[in-house]
C-alpha cells in the first residue's frame, strides 16, 4: 500500500525536518483529506504532535479506528502526555473487557519499536502505582535495546538493583537495525546507500587518502556506525564509539539520493539490506544517522599516556561526529578495526574535529532531523566531502601535535546517532564487526555511566563519584556527569565540592536547569545569598515552566528569611509539576519554618506519595514528629530515611538525638559514633556525642570531646555554651563564666535565654560577677562588641 | 521613658526578620478595632505600607485587639508612628494589656512618646523571668495623643514572635555555618 513516490509525504517530511510545523501541518491536512488512509492518518498526527499539540493528535487519533502498531504507539505516547494514563495502557495493551496483551505480543506487535513501547508502558504502570509491572517492562525495554537510558533511569530511581554490566551489553541482541527514515522516502534510501557502500567507500577511500594522506602524519580512520535505533522523542542518542584506526580511511559513504520511498514503506518494499524498517518508518532517527558525518579523527600512533586510565577502555570507541552540512545518508563507515592493536589501548583518545559545516547536532530531541534537504546528492556530498577534507586538515595537524598530549581540549563534543546497521552484508565482511566494535565502545561508555548512575541512586556516593571522575575528559567535563558529581558530594554533605562543581556546570550549560535544585540548596546551607538569589533570578528569566526554577526561587527568599513569599513559589513549583517531589519536601520545610505543622506533614506525606524513595521527606516527617515530642514516631521516620540512605551522617546524629530523647544513651552514643565515623568532619555529631556524655554525667569526656570541637569550629557559641555548662557542673564556676561569656560574645544577635539563665542559675559564689554578667545582656550590638574587645583579650 | 527628649526610632523590623531571631506572625492573628474612619481599618494598619494608616473614629481609649487562636509567646512589638506626618494624631500614651479575653487583660506595658519618628520597638518581656509572654490576646490601647488630639493615626503594627531555631536538641541556635550546614537536611 505504499507508494514509492509520494511527492506530497515527501514534502510534508521535509517541512517537518526543518521545523516548518504550520506547512508541515497544512499539507498533511489536505494529503488526509485526499488520502484518507492510515498513513496519512499518522502523517498528520505525527504533525500535531511534533508541533508541540499533543492534544490535537490524541483527538485526531481517537475520532479514528487504529490498527497499526505505530498509530497506537502515537496515540499512548498522546495519553501520557495529556496524563491519560488508562488510556493509554488500554491502547497500548488492550482493555478490560478484551484479553490483555503480554510483555512479549507487544514485542512481537511492535517489532522495533518495541523498547520503546515497552518504555513507555513501563512508565504508565510506575505512574499507577504498579510499580513491578513497570519495572519489568523496563527490563524487558532494555534488553531489547541497550541503547536506552530512560528505563534504566528509572529503574534506578525505583530502587532497582541492576547490573549495568549486563544491562549494557549488545551481545545477545543484534545490533538495533535500520530504521526507515523519512528521509528516505524524500529523496535517499538508506538501503541503496548501504548497497552502494562498497563501491563509495573505495572512492571515498581514495578520495580520503589522497587529501589526507599527504598531510597528516597519522592517518585518520573514521567508523561511522549507523544505528537505525529509533531515537524516541525522548531523544535517547546513542553514544557514538568510533574506533579509531590507525591506518586510517575516512570511508564515508554517501547515499545518491533516491526519490520516493514511501514513508510507511514495509518491510517488503525494502531492500534486503535493510529489513525491517520497522514498525515506526516515520521515527526520526535514521534520518539523523543518515547525515553525513565527516569527523577526522587524529590518532596518535604513540601512545600517549592516557589522561584517564580507564580512557583506554572507552576512548578506542569514542568518536566525535560531526555531520557534515546536508548530507543526508550518512554512510556506514568501515573503519579500520585495527584499533584493537596499540594505539588504542594505549589510550589515545580520538580528537575528532568537527567538520566546519556543522548543521545542528544531533541530538534530536524530536525526531525532526529526519531529512536534510533532498537537494544533497551524492555529488554534492562528495564535492562536500572534498572540501571538508582540505579544511579539516589543518585542523587535525594541529590537533595531531596536542592530540598526543590532551585529547579532551580537541574533542569536539558532539556524539551524534551512529547507525548500526547490522543487516548489511557487504562484501567487505569487516563492516560489521567495526560497527560492532564501535557500538561495544558505546555500550563500555553506557556501562560506566549506569554503573556511576546507579551507585548514586542508592548513595554510594563515594563510589559514584570515583565512577565518574574516572570517566574521559571529554565526557566528565558534560553537564550531565558534573551534575551527578555536585549532587554526589551534595549528598555526603560536603556542600563547598559540591558548590564548587555545580558552578562549573553553570558556566558550561547554563541552559542546564536538571540539577539547579540541589545547586541552590547548596547554596541555602552554605548561606551564599548572593549567588543564590543571581542563580534564582538567571533560571526564571530563563524557563518559568520549569519546577527546578522555581524551587531556586523559593530557596532564594527562605534564605532571606522571607517564608510566606517561599511557600509561594514552592507552591508555584507544585503548580507546573506536580510530580516533581522535591518542591514538596521544600514547601514542607518551609511551612515547618512557619510553625504549620499540619501543612507540613501533608506536604511531607505527598512527596513521598510522589516518590517513595525520596529520603528528605522521609526525614522531614521524622523532624515534625521530634518537633511535637512524639519521639517513637520520629525515630521510626528517621530509620526509614536511613534505610534509604545509609550513609548520611546528618541523619545518624539525628537518630542519635532521638534515642538519647527516648532515653536510650547507650544506643544514641553508638549511633553517633557511627555517624562520626562515617563522616569526621561533621561536627554536629561530636557536639550531641559531647551533650550525651554531658547529660550522663561522663564530664570529663564531654569536655574533652567539646575541646576537640573547639578546635574544629573555634567562634561556635554552642561549644561555649556547653563548655561552660559542664564546667559548672563540675563545679569550677570561674571556667564557666568564663564560657559563658564567651558564648554570650559569639552570639550577639541572639540574646540566648539559656545563655543568661545558666549564668542567673541558682547560685554563684561569686554575685558580683553574676550581676555584671546580667546587666550585660543585650540586643543591640554595640555593648557586646565591648564584650567581644574584652574576651578578645582573655582569649 | 517620660524625658523631654524625643524618642528615638528603633530599627526597622525587617532587619530583625532576618537575623532569624523573631518571625512576624501578626498574619495569625484576628485583628479588630475599637472604631476606625471608613478606608482606614484594619487592612491599613497591616498592609506592610507605611503610607496608609488607620484613623480612629471614637473615644479614647483607641484599641487595636490582637487575638491568636492559641496560644501564642509574643517577644515584642513593633508600631509605627511619626510625629511629623500625623501631628495631633500621633499617640504620646500607649498600653499593652494581655490576657485571655476582653475580660482578662492585665497591663504589661506602658509607654509614653515624645514626638516619634520611626519604628517603636515595644519588648514584652515579662520583667522577672525574662522571657517572652505567652498568652491569647493582646490589646494595645492608645490613652492620649500629642496635642490632646482627639483620635489617633497607627500606620503600621508588627508583633513577633521568637524563633527557636534549633532544630534538633534544647540548645540554642548555632552561629556558624559549619555548625548551621549539617543541622538539617533539606
Amino acid at each position: 500500500m505504499t507508494v514509492l513516490q509520494e511527492p506530497v509525504q515527501a514534502a510534508v517530511w521535509q517541512a517537518l525536518n526543518h521545523y516548518a510545523y504550520l506547512d508541515a501541518v497544512f499539507l498533511a491536512e489536505r494529503l488526509y483529506a485526499e488520502v484518507h488512509s492510515e498513513e496519512a492518518l499518522y502523517l498528520l498526527a505525527t504533525c500535531y504532535y511534533r508541533s508541540g499539540k499533543a492534544y490535537k493528535a490524541y483527538r485526531l487519533l481517537k475520532a479514528h479506528s487504529c490498527s497499526t502498531p505505530q498509530v497506537r504507539f502515537l496515540l499512548a505516547k498522546c495519553c501520557v502526555e495529556l496524563s491519560k494514563l488508562a488510556e493509554g495502557e488500554q491502547v497500548l495493551i488492550g482493555g478490560v473487557l478484551n484479553k490483555q496483551k503480554s510483555q512479549d505480543d507487544i514485542v512481537m506487535e511492535f517489532g522495533d519499536s518495541a523498547s520503546f513501547t515497552l518504555s513507555l508502558l513501563g512508565h504508565i504502570y510506575c505512574k499507577t502505582d504498579r510499580v513491578a509491572k513497570g519495572a519489568e517492562c523496563f527490563q524487558r525495554s532494555l534488553t531489547l535495546n541497550p541503547f536506552l537510558w530512560s528505563p534504566f533511569q528509572s529503574l534506578c530511581h525505583l530502587g532497582e538493583k541492576l547490573d549495568p554490566d549486563q544491562v549494557f551489553r549488545l551481545s545477545s541482541v543484534a545490533l538495533p537495525p535500520p530504521s526507515v527514515s523519512p528521509a528516505q522516502n524524500s529523496s535517499h534510501r538508506l538501503d541503496t546507500a548501504l548497497m552502494e557502500t562498497p563501491q563509495d567507500t573505495l572512492e571515498l577511500n581514495r578520495l580520503n587518502l589522497e587529501s589526507s594522506n599527504g598531510k597528516l602524519t597519522s592517518d585518520l580512520s573514521v567508523s561511522y556506525i549507523d544505528s537505525s535505533l529509533i531515537s524516541p522523542e525522548t531523544g535517547s542518542l546513542l553514544a557514538n564509539t568510533v574506533s579509531m584506526a590507525t591506518a586510517g580511511s575516512l570511508l564515508v559513504k554517501q547515499n545518491k539520493p533516491k526519490s520516493g520511498r514511501s514513508l510507511l514503506g514495509g518491510p517488503a518494499a525494502l531492500s534486503p539490506l535493510t529489513p525491517s524498517f520497522g514498525i515506526l518508518p516515520l521515527e526520526p532517527s535514521p534520518g539523523d544517522p543518515t547525515y553525513l558525518q565527516n569527523y577526522s579523527t587524529t590518532m596518535e600512533t604513540q601512545s600517549t599516556a592516557p589522561n584517564k586510565k580507564s580512557v583506554s577502555r572507552i576512548s578506542q570507541s569514542k568518536s566525535v561526529f560531526s555531520q557534515s552540512g546536508n548530507s543526508r545518508d550518512v554512510l556506514p563507515i568501515p573503519f579500520n578495526q585495527t584499533q584493537t592493536s596499540a594505539p588504542h589501548t594505549s589510550g589515545s583518545p580520538q580528537v575528532l574535529s568537527t567538520s566546519m559545516s556543522g548543521p545542528p547536532n544531533v541530538q534530536p530531541r524530536r525526531s525532526s532531523r529526519l531529512f536534510t534537504s533532498a537537494s544533497s546528492t551524492a555529488k554534492e556530498n562528495s564535492k562536500k566531502l572534498k572540501m571538508k577534507f582540505p579544511t579539516k586538515i589543518p585542523n587535525r595537524k594541529t590537533k595531531c601535535k596536542s592530540a598526543k598530549t590532551s585529547n579532551s581540549s580537541n574533542l569536539n563534543e558532539s556524539l551524534d546517532i551512529l547507525r548500526l546497521d547490522s543487516s548489511l552484508s557487504l562484501p567487505d565482511t569487516k563492516i560489521p564487526q567495526y560497527q560492532r566494535a564501535a557500538a561495544d565502545s558505546v555500550m563500555a561508555l553506557l556501562r560506566e555511566l549506569g554503573r556511576g548512575y546507579q551507585a548514586l541512586c542508592s548513595y554510594n556516593c563515594r563510589e559514584a563519584i570515583s565512577v565518574l571522575s574516572s570517566l574521559p575528559p571529554q565526557h566528565y567535563n558534560t553537564g550531565w556527569v558534573l551534575t551527578h558529581v555536585g549532587r554526589a558530594y551534595f549528598e555526603l554533605a560536603e556542600y563547598t565540592q559540591a558548590e564548587r562543581v555545580f558552578s562549573e556546570v553553570r558556566q558550561m550549560e547554563s541552559y542546564r536547569v536538571e540539577g539547579m535544585e540541589i545547586y541552590s540548596t547548596t547554596l541555602w546551607h552554605l548561606q551564599k545569598d548572593v549567588a543564590l538569589s543571581a542563580l534564582s533570578k538567571d533560571l526564571t528569566d530563563m524557563d518559568k515552566n520549569c519546577p527546578q526554577s522555581w524551587c531556586v526561587a523559593g530557596n532564594c527568599f527562605s534564605l532571606q528569611r522571607e517564608h510566606d513569599i517561599a511557600i509561594k513559589f514552592f507552591q508555584r513549583a507544585i503548580q507546573v509539576d506536580p510530580s516533581f517531589a522535591y518542591a514538596y519536601t521544600l514547601l514542607g520545610h518551609e511551612f515547618v519554618l512557619t510553625e504549620e505543622l499540619d501543612r507540613a506533614l501533608a506536604c511531607f506525606r505527598n512527596a513521598i506519595r510522589v516518590n517513595n524513595r525520596h529520603y528528605n521527606a522521609w526525614y522531614g516527617l521524622g523532624m515534625i514528629y521530634y518537633k511535637q515530642e512524639k519521639f517513637n514516631l520520629a525515630e521510626i521516620h528517621f530509620k526509614k530515611a536511613l534505610s534509604i540512605n545509609p550513609q548520611s551522617s546528618v541523619l545518624l546524629c539525628h537518630i542519635g538525638v532521638v534515642q538519647h530523647a527516648l532515653k536510650k544513651s547507650e544506643a544514641a552514643l553508638e549511633t553517633l559514633n557511627r555517624a562520626i565515623r562515617i563522616d569526621p568532619k561533621n561536627p554536629l555529631c561530636k557536639f550531641h556525642r559531647a551533650s550525651i556524655l554531658f547529660a550522663n554525667d561522663k564530664y570529663k569526656a564531654a569536655l574533652q570531646e567539646l575541646e576537640e570541637l573547639k578546635q574544629i569550629v573555634p567562634k561556635e557559641s554552642l561549644v561555649y555554651f556547653l563548655i561552660g555548662k559542664v564546667y559548672k557542673k563540675l563545679g569550677q564556676t570561674h571556667l564557666a563564666l568564663m564560657n559563658f561569656s564567651w558564648a554570650m560574645d559569639l552570639d550577639p544577635k541572639g540574646a540566648n535565654n539559656q545563655i543568661k539563665e545558666a549564668i542567673d542559675k541558682r547560685y554563684l559564689p561569686e554575685d558580683e560577677d553574676g550581676d555584671s554578667q546580667d546587666s550585660s545582656v543585650m540586643t543591640d550590638a554595640d555593648d557586646t562588641q565591648l564584650h567581644t574587645a574584652e574576651s578578645d583579650d582573655v582569649l | 521613658m517620660a524625658t523631654p527628649s524625643k524618642t528615638p526610632p528603633g530599627a526597622n523590623p525587617k532587619q530583625l526578620e532576618r537575623t532569624g531571631t523573631v518571625r512576624e506572625i501578626g498574619s495569625q492573628a484576628v485583628w479588630s478595632l475599637s472604631s476606625c474612619k471608613p478606608g482606614f481599618g484594619v487592612d491599613q494598619l497591616r498592609d506592610d505600607n507605611l503610607e496608609t494608616y488607620w484613623q480612629s473614629d471614637g473615644s479614647q481609649p483607641h484599641l487595636v485587639n490582637i487575638q491568636f487562636r492559641r496560644r501564642t509567646t509574643v517577644k515584642m512589638l513593633c508600631i509605627y508612628a511619626d510625629y511629623k506626618s500625623d501631628e495631633s494624631y500621633t499617640p504620646s500614651k500607649i498600653s499593652v494589656r494581655v490576657g485571655n479575653n476582653f475580660h482578662n487583660l492585665q497591663e504589661v506595658r506602658s509607654l509614653e512618646m515624645v514626638e516619634p519618628s520611626g519604628w517603636i520597638h515595644i519588648s514584652l518581656m515579662n520583667q522577672r523571668t525574662n522571657e517572652p509572654i505567652s498568652t491569647f490576646m493582646i490589646q494595645i490601647a492608645v490613652l492620649a495623643n500629642h496635642q490632646n488630639g482627639r483620635d489617633t493615626h497607627m500606620r503600621q503594627i508588627k508583633v513577633y514572635t521568637p524563633v527557636e531555631e534549633s532544630s534538633i536538641g534544647k540548645f540554642p541556635r548555632c552561629t556558624t555555618v559549619d555548625f548551621m550546614m549539617y543541622r538539617t537536611i533539606r
